[in-house]
């Protein structure tokens, strides 16, 4: 039998297996499927041409030899066709489908001031109690900024040493404080306000005092000023609010302390300490070991800010707070200079202010 | 102020069995909190805050009073006055600021300051003299808070008397410095002039010296205003101002003289030749009401009165009990007690903060809406951060050549400048707040950002007649690079287009003018009066819209450089179906120099959609007619 095919079918046949393994991709299988079973010049060409000029009596067995010969390559083939074509297509789709460990495009975030975000959070605070908020000019008279608060006309904060005046026009000042939106909201107020049942709003805002800038001064700096005016309002009120407001911000378990204090604007006066929110009261750097921290100055509506306004103090009373936003957010937050708050570097911005 | 431990033992013994922090405490709880606490001449001295209202717990006994009162322990007795004599030397009260001046002559002795009124000044930061006078009269302020003084009695000429300054006097002060006066500021002079700033500073030329034999002694009450006018006149602010500034007791001007006197007989066997006392104390102020129901509504729960009482008496008051109210005449040292709120403050204050009731007051009426104003401002700070940009917070003056950069000749800086600036580059409320980014955007910059995104919210200030007018502006600033930071997003340059796409984003209708601040940084700034108000309607009406499909057309023209794309845009539409065009724009510029001379090329892309299936030829024909209308205006088919 073996004689019927010359000897190098016979190698080609042996060779076939380990060839089939070596073919690494499509093409090189292409390139060995052209050897063995490919239309011209291949194995199986040569054998078809053996055939064909082999006896007669040779052919069927001849026939049979070279069909199995065939038909074992080309299944072989196909089967590492399919191998090779599935490989390709992971392959292919590895590379065009997403790595997701490759960074992302991050939409640009951006953030608020860090000293708008508390004064909206602190507006945020008050706003289920009923308070609105007011606003008035940076820009005041001295009648808004002093004289309305009770503020006696020697006093020295008036001095030229302490406040910014306009050159061109004396009796204008930059606001000291936000009282005196206190006095332009009672003034506005004061005809209708039995009608509106009193009122209650927060004054967030700039404000401007004659200091040089440095680590923890500024001449420019911002408050939270809050006022109350109803019948009947006494220091209960001004603690019922504050202990609702400070808990809100800081957690229920915060406790507040009221200190006898003194601002001419109000009487009884009062400074407000709430316990150490970083600490828990246990005692820490920022209540320096104290447990408390104190965090504004409040007290009942002096009488004589009520009567400036146009209001009768037998009838109304109330009660208002101020609060330094720069103190609070530094001391919370434990910035260390002042200074950064106005210098506005975009990464302290992000980290501080942020969005809610 | 400093307090010396047991110099305040001294005045209230009970205090002496209290812990450093119980003390601490309760100054505190009376509105005298500790701000630090340090070691001094072998023991402490405690740094008390002391509100501008209390002039009377300006010194250890004011503050021993504060803490008997809270105790309901006695303070120690002062020693019982010495009597009087006839007057050595004429004395004239000339001016009501000063109703009462106790004097005394006496012969000094060979004695020196002892060493425990020495450590006493020490612990509070004071140098003692060591001249008995000198440091008598200055540990007694600090002791007891009455200032008082010691003349060289030699040095006086003729009789002393108390008035107000005459036109071109001058006084040289202890402080070796001439000063014109002014003829409100009070003096006490003798017949050759003033020789003292009326409780403010004595005299150089009767000064105490080593070499003084003999002293007059000056313990007297001055109107508060008039020291403090003085001495802010003069910009001389001393132990003395501060106390006689904030009110000192008159009926303290004799036993201050007596203890003065007293001191000097201890210390340096000095001989007493004559004491007296020239005028006398102001007249008590009336009486004060307080009613039952404002203690009531002040302390938030009714309190019993005839305690209420007791709490005042504590306090020194003489208190007259009738029905439902106390009618109270404050001790002489308190100057701050003048109407009822006052009254129930001190009622409260005894009684410990701590124990005012909680409750949150009723509301009486609806609330009140946030101004329409106020949420625009959030509500663009918000879309702001959100876009990317970080708010800013600068200051609302600046240098007058960074604000003549962006503010026109229609806003000068004259009317905006202020008379005592911190200085020049802080001098003018600015006009615009784009000088200000710009600042802070270079300082970015000088940090390494690659990209800059910032904005601010603030007054820019407008002059006018009768003042600045404020007019709430936001300004943007933008620049560096955007993209790059990823392999999905390719970078490029900010461009004053992104600052268009921005003002449009945030509701600017008309573009605002975009400022090419630096390299690669634009900005723009715009009134908020400019912007789009909140909308009151949180539901609006509901417009209809097609679901049938739309036809998206594109169109490549060559236009003539210069023709804007909104003239074109314009004539375009007008000549399509207003109901059916549904976008019109450019979305692609080509320029090229192989395109014709004064030529770009613009993809114009429409996009149409009716209440039915458009068909071909009839976008075809709407599109001939945009052709047409464009070839009006000089464009035409790009091949």
């Amino acid at each position: 039998m073996d004689q019927l095919l010359p000897p190098e079918i016979d190698v080609a046949a042996r060779s076939f297996p380990k060839a089939l393994a070596a073919c690494g991709d499509l093409n090189a299988l292409m390139r060995l499927k052209g050897a063995y079973v490919g239309r011209e010049g291949s194995h199986a060409a040569r054998m078809m041409d053996l055939l064909k000029a082999a006896p007669k009596e040779h052919k069927r067995e001849l026939g049979a030899q070279i069909n199995a010969y065939k038909q074992q390559w080309e299944e072989a083939l196909k089967g590492r066709q399919t191998d090779l074509e599935s490989a390709k297509k992971a392959q292919d789709a590895l590379a065009a489908g997403w790595d997701p460990t490759l960074p992302p495009p991050v939409p640009a975030a951006g953030a608020l001031h860090p000293l708008n975000r508390l004064m909206d959070r602190l507006v945020d605070v008050f706003r289920p109690l009923g308070f609105h908020v007011e606003e008035g000019p940076e820009v005041e008279t001295e009648a808004h900024n002093f004289d309305g608060l009770n503020i006696p006309d020697d006093h020295p904060a008036k001095a030229s040493s302490d406040t910014f005046y306009l050159a061109a026009h004396p009796e204008l000042l930059l606001r000291t404080h936000t009282s005196p939106v206190q006095v332009r909201t009672l003034l506005r107020v004061a005809p209708t306000l039995a009608e509106r049942g009193g009122i209650r709003f927060l004054a967030p805002g700039r404000v401007y005092r004659k200091d040089e800038i440095d680590p923890t001064h500024s001449p420019m700096f911002h408050q939270v000023e809050g006022m109350l005016v109803g019948h009947g309002i006494g220091m209960q009120h001004l603690k019922g609010t504050l202990e609702y407001a400070l808990r809100t911000l800081f957690g229920p378990h915060t406790e507040i302390r009221l200190r006898p204090s003194y601002f001419p604007f109000v009487e009884p006066g009062c400074e407000v300490d709430v316990s150490c929110p970083l600490c828990g009261a246990t005692g820490c750097r920022v209540c320096k070991g104290s447990g408390w921290v104190e965090i504004l100055g409040a007290g009942l509506i002096h009488p004589n800010v009520l009567t400036y306004a146009g209001i009768d103090p037998t009838v109304w009373s109330g009660w208002a707070f101020g609060m330094g936003v720069e103190r609070m957010s530094m001391m919370l937050s434990q910035t260390p200079d002042l200074r950064l708050f106005f210098e506005n570097d975009q990464r302290f911005l992000k980290a501080m202010g942020g969005l809610d | 102020m400093w307090i010396e431990r047991k110099a305040l033992a001294q005045e209230i013994p009970a205090a002496a069995g209290l812990e450093i922090r119980e003390l601490c405490e309760v100054l505190a709880s009376l509105g005298f909190p500790v701000d630090g606490v340090a070691a001094r001449e072998g023991s402490e001295a405690l740094d008390v805050d002391i509100t501008a209202n209390r002039g009377d717990a300006m010194s250890h006994r004011g503050i021993a009073r504060e803490v008997a009162a809270r105790l309901g322990q006695p303070l120690t007795p002062l020693p019982p006055s010495a009597p009087e004599g006839a007057p050595l030397l004429e004395v004239r009260l000339e001016a009501a600021a000063c109703p009462v001046y106790a004097t005394a002559v006496l012969e000094l002795g060979p004695g020196e300051t002892p060493e425990s009124a020495q450590a006493f000044l020490r612990a509070l930061e004071a140098t003692p003299k060591k001249l008995p006078a000198v440091d008598a009269s200055n540990e007694l302020l600090h002791r007891y808070g009455h200032p008082t003084h010691a003349f060289d009695a030699d040095a006086i000429r003729g009789a002393v008397s108390v008035r107000w300054a005459r036109p071109g006097e001058t006084i040289t002060t202890l402080d070796g410095v001439t000063r014109s006066l002014a003829t409100a500021d009070l003096v006490i002079a003798d017949e050759a002039g003033p020789i003292a700033l009326a409780g403010v500073m004595g005299g150089d030329a009767t000064k105490v010296s080593a070499t003084t034999r003999r002293v007059l002694l000056e313990s007297a009450w001055f109107d508060a205003r008039t020291v403090r006018a003085t001495a802010r006149r003069h910009s001389l602010h001393t132990d003395a101002s501060h106390r006689f500034g904030r009110g000192a007791d008159p009926a303290m001007a004799r036993i201050a003289r007596d203890l003065l006197v007293l001191r000097l007989q201890t210390w340096c066997q000095a001989r007493l030749l004559g004491a007296w006392t020239a005028g006398a104390e102001p007249q008590r102020g009336t009486a004060v009401v307080l009613e039952a129901g404002l203690l009531t509504r002040i302390a938030g729960e009714s309190l019993d009165l005839p305690q209420a009482a007791e709490a005042l008496q504590r306090l020194g008051c003489s208190v007259v009990a009738t029905a439902g109210s106390l009618s109270v005449l404050p001790p002489t040292w308190r100057h701050d007690l003048n109407i009822p709120e006052d009254l129930a403050e001190e009622v409260l204050r005894l009684r410990g903060y701590e124990h005012i009731p909680s409750a949150l007051p009723p509301l009486e009426g609806p609330p009140e809406h946030l101004a329409p104003a106020y949420l625009q401002r959030q509500a663009l700070a918000r879309r702001l951060a959100h876009l990317g940009f970080h708010q800013t917070v600068t200051y609302g003056f600046i240098s007058p050549e960074a604000d003549s950069t962006f503010a026109g000749p229609a806003n000068p800086p004259e009317g905006r400048t202020l008379a005592n600036p911190l200085g020049y580059e802080y001098s003018v409320l600015r006009g615009s707040l784009l000088p200000s980014l710009v600042v802070s955007a270079g300082q970015n910059a000088r940090q390494g950002a690659r990209q800059i995104r910032l904005f601010e919210l603030a007054p820019t200030y407008l002059s006018g007649p009768s003042g600045p007018r404020e007019q709430a502006t936001l300004a943007v600033v933008w620049g560096g690079v955007l993209g790059g930071e990823d392999p999905f997003s390719p970078a490029r340059s900010v461009q004053e287009a992104d600052l268009a796409g921005l003002a449009r984003d945030l509701g600017i209708q008309d573009g605002p003018a975009i400022h090419r601040l630096a390299e690669g940084l634009f900005g723009f700034e715009v009134s908020l009066a400019a912007l789009p108000l909140p909308q009151d309607r949180i539901i609006p009406a509901f417009r209809p819209f097609s679901r049938f499909p739309a036809v998206e057309r594109d169109l490549s023209l060559l236009v003539p450089l210069g023709l804007g794309h909104e003239t074109l845009r314009q004539a375009m539409a007008s000549a399509l179906p207003a109901d059916a065009l549904q976008d019109l724009r450019c979305v692609d510029v080509f320029r090229h120099r192989s395109l014709p001379e004064g030529r770009q090329a613009w993809l114009m892309r429409l996009r149409f959609q009716a209440d039915r299936t458009l068909v071909g030829a009839e976008v075809d024909g709407w599109m001939a007619a945009a052709l047409a209308a464009a070839e009006a205006l000089g464009a035409s088919l790009r091949a």
